[in-house]
């Protein structure tokens, strides 16, 4: 589809920004989620980014890393899922990181749905050539 | 993280390769060797598929299995400008044929 390119190649743009914003949703959504010792911590989740090749280009997710899977051990004998010496299992998911993150993501989003507009008004502005 | 996300690659096959198509599709209806008006059948094929996309998408936005929102309003934006480019085309056509009409005496 090569007649609306850039629209094309902007929406792959939003599909990859769509899908961070996801991941740090989830990310922050389980910032608080409580595992016990003997488990596995929540694995903070990073989209990673790659290009197209061939065709129009554009960007495509080629994949979802998992952070680590050890956390932060806290000390919190009162609660319920604390082993015998009193902790429990943080998922180790820095705040001001994640926001920082979901600040580009937006802001990513916005740049390319910014791109769609301006190519439509431009492919628009192509259909007045010649009238009147 | 945003960093990977350059298309100026892209961008630049795209319009070396757009408008070199474009003028050698104008110059072979030029030569009026009967070829040009079912290129015209076939881009009416292709609005008729963007519509149909567009139309698809829709009943996902209401019935909630659209994953993306972005993509009925772009699909709805791309039938739209492709409807319009179609109406410029018709809308020329029938201006040239009604000039020629005028050519008697």
């Amino acid at each position: 589809m090569t007649i609306f390119g850039a629209i094309g190649i902007a929406s792959t743009g939003l599909t990859v920004h769509r899908k961070w914003l996801d991941a740090v949703s989830d990310n922050l959504a389980n910032v608080s989620t409580v595992r016990p010792t003997s488990e596995a911590a929540f694995r903070q989740k990073y989209v990673v980014a790659q290009e197209i090749t061939g065709g129009d280009g554009g960007v495509q997710v080629a994949g979802v890393l998992e952070g680590s899977a050890e956390g932060r051990l806290v000390y919190e004998p009162t609660n319920p899922l604390a082993d015998e010496e009193g902790y429990v299992r943080y998922p180790d998911i820095d705040m001001s990181s994640q926001m920082t993150q979901l600040i580009m993501a937006q802001r990513g989003y916005q740049a390319n749905a910014a791109v769609v507009d301006r190519a439509k008004e431009t492919y628009q502005a192509a259909l007045q050539i010649g009238r009147n | 993280m945003t960093v990977p996300i350059s298309a100026i690659a892209g961008l630049s096959s795209v319009t070396s390769v757009a408008p070199t198509q474009s003028v050698a599709e104008t110059a072979g209806t030029a030569s009026t060797s009967g070829a040009g008006f079912a290129n015209v059948l076939s881009g009416i094929d292709n609005l008729q598929q963007l519509q149909s996309t567009t139309n698809d998408l829709a009943v996902k936005a209401v019935t909630g299995d659209l994953d993306d929102v972005h993509d009925y309003t772009i699909a709805a934006a791309e039938s739209s400008t492709a409807l319009e480019l179609t109406a410029a085309v018709r809308n020329k056509a029938v201006e040239a044929f009604n000039e020629i009409m005028r050519m008697q005496a």
